[in-house]
């Protein structure tokens, strides 16, 4: 072969090698990249490239029936930071030591976070627009003086606010982190509320920042609806004043519940278990509840169970049980103060039951005027006694003597009148057996005594005086609506509608009748003995001078606490309605273990009962007809007396129908008491004063507790003060239970002091 | 000596050296010489012969058109956002690619057989360059770099030119006894041991391995004894061996870390350090067959660092698709195949011999860069002929063109 062939060969050998083998390899690697890996691989890019930011919706607004505002979204920021972008220490040292003292951060902290090499770090979410503004001033600084100009970022944001605070919270519900409902309608309703978060698509590049393509795809977010609920307000904090006032009056030691309810279509007007929580500070237990979890200390974990003597711990063990207890203490003290007892606590209903009762037997034609229950303080079924709150007995009555007296013995007859299998069925066409199916979380079943309604006589004879099976509030008060309404089981509700972000509605909340129970004639009747009774019988501590009250109290035994443990306790009761003859709105109350002596549903709720209905039925313009003997007791509006010569002011002191007394040597009126305006009631005393001097002058206001009606007023005129009377004022047994002005406080003569009272109440 | 002296002396120097080494290309010397009494002499110090070689230079302009409009386009967003300058790194490569064409065409006008004589000199300077990166302060503690000013060079650049040459020149001058073991292999086989070695202290193992192909091919055409070459195949893996057992691989396998398996995640650091080559695998992978189109890569977006380097043709991939990229190749073939042609038809050995190494040079640059970007091999620094950005190696490319250039005009080819 000659040396010219030989370079020859190999050159086309070199030439297939770089051109055949190389070329071929890297072409066929190509294609397997481009063909058959690449949507695969384009998939990861794209993956990469693309940016998708979730743009947060505007939780909708939650409305009172009269559009107040309960609970709103406003905008904040969430501040993120990109730390990968720093190009220096000495740029992180700055951003973390302003953002810092900006957001009011550790310095340690933020460092900590410039440091990390990431492209995407939350510093501080929520913050408010003095923050924010702070935040972008510093964000031109950097940019100013690093020339970075994307490393702090400011994210859309929204934050919930309460303007009640507090009021209806169990019913409203507060919200997580994430915006999302977590009790309450905030729960229920989150769909609605929610709205639909949009998508913010861009093309970016490495460090975030936009590509310049037509690349981004922008998915508006979609607000929340808005909710309006068939809360009142004012008829909310009507209930939760009272309740409060209530649970501090008689000690009680287990919450309070109060619903307000539209008898004819199921809205639920006011709902409070008091105490509540701060909506906007959901996670922070009351002081006494903190309180009693500071307190906790070695004798707690004995009588807990959390150790006993014999385990001989050392002392870092027992500290370490009580670390467990306490936040053990915590979480039960949370989940008990969210907890909407109105729904979620099951009670014996007791004495007010007996209005179901007599429903059933009166529907069924078992009872009638003339027929009679003997009561001679017991009742002895079989080898049992069981006994009357009257132990002298009621003797003969007729049913409507019977519910008045809340006689059981009685109501043992009338059970047994209607039996084990008439009774379940009306058990649940009362609606008892299923959840009422409220729009609201956490509601509970009933507990009766078998699955299957089955139940021995003396199940029979407890159970028709309320005892020995468990309902919900809300169970009760609308089985009470419908012995009000005419015989309809409605369907609870607390919204009542729902409204697009325009204010147009969505959805109107129908108001459902499940069924009627009772026909309108025993509904009518059962509302003239409930009448009767809070005029005259047990129930009459829930009267309300002006208006047709109908209601029955409640006493029950509570025979074992959360725990399961036996106790002794009570739970006192009233559910009535107004106006008997033509019902509108339904009240419950309900006092978890009232510790200040008086257990008694008739003295502990049914004077709150009594408070509330008294300022919702003058809201609702439901007009009040006083009879004569409560006219003499209405409280009369003071004039301006003041300029006034005293003479003059004197004539038309008297004309508006107070008393007068002069204090001072002067000639014309300077000042008086009460003031013009305030409510006096008729036959008061207007104090006035000629001179400057003599309004210095002084009265102690005494102790007007514990008195009657009569004594009561020989001292507010003995002491030169006003009293103004609420309560069972009309009873002769009536006995005053409070004053809104406490003993030994210095006043000015002629000041009123409101005086509830009450009649000592009754184990019914 | 005046210039036709000179001319005549080399004429006949060249004639004689040919004469003994091979009688075909002494009878063709004759031939050439015969036609030669009819035009100009052809051994002048300025050679414009029969004209350089059209294709040839049409091919180099376009792939270095394609190549700087490619490098434009994946360079803009990193210069924009890094340097603030979106045509920093255009304006800088076409600046380089006048003056480089300019030192090209002149180098054409040069007889290249006065680098028969510089050959060793040059070599020399590649050695020179080797140590003195060595003594160099750097900062990352790799040495590969000779600065002058903002400017400089890779003493590799002048290593690969290095090699080649002085194989050509070594080859035609004893082309009759490159298949004995002292003329044929040991030359090649110190030159490469003892440039390796400097490199292996810079460290820049892609350039050894550029160099250890280049020397085994220069040997390969020079005609040595496929046998010496399958024992240097053997003695290659022992090396390797006794430099993985030794543990100086070290940084090579730290760059190798994760080789082939960049799309997969192993660990934070395997991660981090394939991440060059996962984005280049994504930039091709989105190109699918069309591509994205001219300027509409996203991976440039930062996420493939230093898309203007090494890894240009990932981008080209993506703006451009696979059928882009086959033509591109296609010309890069076109250009391997006229470069190859054209030293063929080269009337004297060591023509044929640099012709060739010089184009073949070119060819191994393009596969070796594309198994890199497309993870065959592992991430080492092997740029793209015409398209990767830098100054100093694409003056020497096109210098080393003008070289081919100065072939293809005393070559027998046709011209276009």
């Amino acid at each position: 072969m000659g040396a010219n062939q030989r370079l020859r060969q190999r050159t086309v050998w070199l030439l297939i090698i770089i051109l055949v083998v190389g070329f071929g390899a890297v072409i066929t690697r190509l294609a397997f990249l481009q063909l058959v890996q690449g949507e695969e691989l384009q998939q990861k890019a794209v993956d990469q490239q693309l940016s998708d930011t979730t743009v947060r919706a505007k939780r909708g607004t939650i409305y009172d029936r009269n559009g107040k505002v309960l609970a709103q979204s406003a905008s904040v920021w969430q501040v993120v930071m990109s730390p990968a972008s720093f190009k220096e220490d000495v740029q992180r040292e700055y951003v973390a030591s302003e953002l810092a003292e900006i957001l009011g951060l550790e310095y340690e902290d933020v460092l900590e976070k410039t440091k990390q090499d990431t492209y995407y770090s939350v510093v501080k979410r929520k913050i408010e627009s003095a923050e924010r503004d702070k935040v972008l001033e510093l964000m031109n600084k950097v940019e100013d003086k690093y020339e970075l100009s994307s490393v702090i970022a400011l994210l859309d944001d929204y934050k919930r606010y309460y303007p009640y605070n507090s009021l209806a919270s169990s019913v409203i519900g507060f919200t997580g982190s994430e915006d999302q409902g977590l009790s309450g309608v905030e729960y229920q309703y989150n769909e609605y509320l929610t709205g639909t978060p949009g998508r913010l698509i861009t093309a970016t590049n490495a460090n975030g920042s936009i590509m310049p393509f037509d690349y981004s795809q922008n998915v508006e977010a979609i607000d929340g609806n808005s909710v309006v609920l068939t809360i009142d307000e004012t008829i909310q904090s009507i209930i939760e004043k009272h309740m409060q006032q209530g649970i501090k009056d008689y000690d009680v030691y287990n919450r309070g519940v109060a619903i307000a309810m539209d008898v004819n279509n199921g809205e639920i007007l006011g709902m409070a278990t008091i105490g509540g929580y701060n909506l906007n500070d959901p996670f922070t237990i009351s002081k006494e509840d903190q309180k009693k979890i500071n307190a906790i200390d070695r004798e707690y974990l004995l009588e807990k169970g959390y150790m006993t003597e014999e385990d001989n711990l050392t002392g870092k063990e027992v500290d370490e049980l009580i670390g467990t207890a306490k936040s053990e203490a915590e979480s039960m003290a949370l989940s008990q103060m969210w907890r909407n007892k109105a729904i979620s606590d099951t009670y014996y209903p007791g004495s007010v039951f007996k209005m179901v009762t007599l429903s059933m037997a009166l529907e069924e034609n078992e009872v009638n005027k003339k027929t009679k229950f003997g009561c001679s303080g017991y009742y002895q079924l079989y080898d049992k006694k069981i006994g009357c709150h009257n132990t002298a007995g009621h003797g003969t009555q007729n049913y409507t003597q019977a519910l008045c007296n809340s006689c059981n013995p009685a109501f043992i007859q009338i059970g047994d009148l209607i039996g084990v299998d008439r009774f379940w069925q009306y058990y649940q066409a009362f609606g008892f057996s299923e959840k009422t199916g409220i729009d609201l979380p956490g509601e509970s079943d009933d507990l009766f005594f078998t699955e299957d309604g089955s139940m021995g006589p003396v199940d029979l004879a407890v159970a028709s005086f309320g005892q020995n099976f468990s309902i919900t509030p809300i169970q009760m008060i609308t089985a009470a609506s419908a012995i009000a309404n005419g015989g309809d089981v409605v369907q609870p509700h607390v919204v009542k509608q729902i409204l697009g972000t325009d204010g147009s509605v969505v959805k109107n909340i129908s108001t459902d009748t499940k069924r009627q129970v009772i026909s309108k004639a025993v509904s009518d009747e059962m509302c003239r003995v409930l009448e009767v009774n809070a005029i005259e019988g047990t129930g009459k501590n829930g009267y309300v001078a002006g208006y047709r009250i109908a209601g029955k109290t409640g006493t029950s035994e509570k025979l074992t606490d959360s725990n399961g443990d036996f106790v002794q306790d009570y739970i006192a009761s009233y559910c009535g309605f107004a106006p008997a003859d033509n019902p509108e709105v339904a009240v419950l109350v309900f006092f978890d273990t009232p510790l200040s002596g008086n257990y008694y549903g008739s003295a502990v709720a049914a004077p709150v009962f009594a408070s509330i209905m008294g300022e919702i039925l003058p809201y609702l313009e439901l007009e009040a007809q006083y009879t004569e003997k409560e006219a003499a007791n209405i409280d009369t509006t003071a004039g301006t007396y003041t300029g006034l010569s005293v003479s003059e002011a004197t004539k038309i002191v008297n004309s508006d129908g107070f008393d007068v007394t002069i204090k001072g040597e002067g000639t014309t009126v300077v000042a008086q008491v009460p003031a013009a305006g305030s409510k006096i009631p008729q036959g008061g005393t207007v104090v006035l004063y000629t001179d400057e001097d003599s309004v210095t002058q002084k009265v102690t206001v005494p102790n007007l507790v514990g008195f009657s009606l009569y004594d009561v007023n020989y001292l507010a005129s003995y002491y030169g003060i006003n009293v103004s009377l609420t309560g069972t004022v009309n009873s002769s047994d009536s006995t005053s239970i409070s004053q809104d002005i406490a003993e030994g406080t210095s006043v000015s003569p002629g000041t009123v002091v409101t005086v509830a009272f009450s009649t000592s109440g009754v184990n019914d | 000596m005046s210039v036709d002296t000179f001319r005549r002396e080399s004429d006949r120097r060249r004639y004689e050296h040919e004469r003994h080494t091979s009688s075909v290309a002494s009878s063709r010397s004759h031939h050439e010489e015969n036609r030669g009494v009819k035009r100009k002499k052809q051994f002048s110090l300025l050679s414009i012969g029969k004209g350089l070689d059209i294709p040839f230079c049409m091919l180099i302009v376009l792939l270095l058109a394609i190549g700087i409009t490619m490098m434009f386009s994946a360079s803009y967003p990193v210069a924009f956002y890094e340097i603030g300058d979106s045509y920093y790194y255009l304006k800088r490569q076409l600046l380089f690619a006048i003056v480089g064409l300019a030192i090209m065409l002149a180098v054409s006008y040069v007889d290249y057989h006065h680098f028969h004589r510089f050959s060793v000199l040059i070599l020399g300077v590649s050695y020179f360059a080797l140590i003195l990166v060595l003594l160099i302060p750097s900062e990352t503690g790799v040495k590969r770099w000779i600065g002058i000013g903002d400017y400089g060079i890779q003493a590799s650049e002048i290593t690969k030119f290095a090699i080649v040459l002085f194989l050509a020149h070594w080859g035609s001058r004893y082309y009759d006894k490159m298949d004995t073991l002292k003329y044929g292999v040991m030359p090649g086989a110190t030159i490469f041991a003892t440039t390796a070695l400097l490199l292996l202290l810079e460290p820049h193992y892609s350039c050894i391995v550029i160099v250890g192909i280049l020397t085994v091919l220069m040997l390969f055409i020079s005609g040595i004894r496929i046998k010496w070459l399958a024992i240097a195949a053997v003695l290659l893996a022992i090396v390797i061996l006794l430099l993985w057992v030794t543990g100086l691989l070290s940084y090579a396998m730290d760059r190798m870390d994760g080789w082939g398996k960049a799309l997969e995640y192993i660990d934070e650091t395997q991660w981090q350090q394939t991440w060059q080559t996962r984005n280049s695998l994504y930039a091709i992978g989105s190109g699918g067959l069309f591509g994205l189109g001219l300027g509409q890569s996203r991976q440039k977006y930062l996420y493939l660092p230093e898309p203007q380097n090494d890894f240009v043709f990932a981008i080209v991939c993506e703006e451009l698709g696979l059928i882009g990229a086959i033509a591109i190749l296609l010309i890069f073939a076109l250009l391997v195949w006229r470069g190859i042609v054209i030293s063929l038809r080269s009337k004297d050995r060591f023509g044929k011999l640099l012709g060739i190494g010089l184009t073949s040079q070119i060819g191994i640059q393009v596969i070796l860069n594309i198994l890199v970007i497309t993870d065959w091999l592992p991430n080492t620094g092997i740029s793209l002929p015409f398209f990767s950005y830098g100054g100093s190696s694409l003056l020497m490319l096109l210098f080393q063109m003008g070289l081919v250039l100065s072939i293809s005009r005393s070559s027998n080819i046709e011209k276009a």
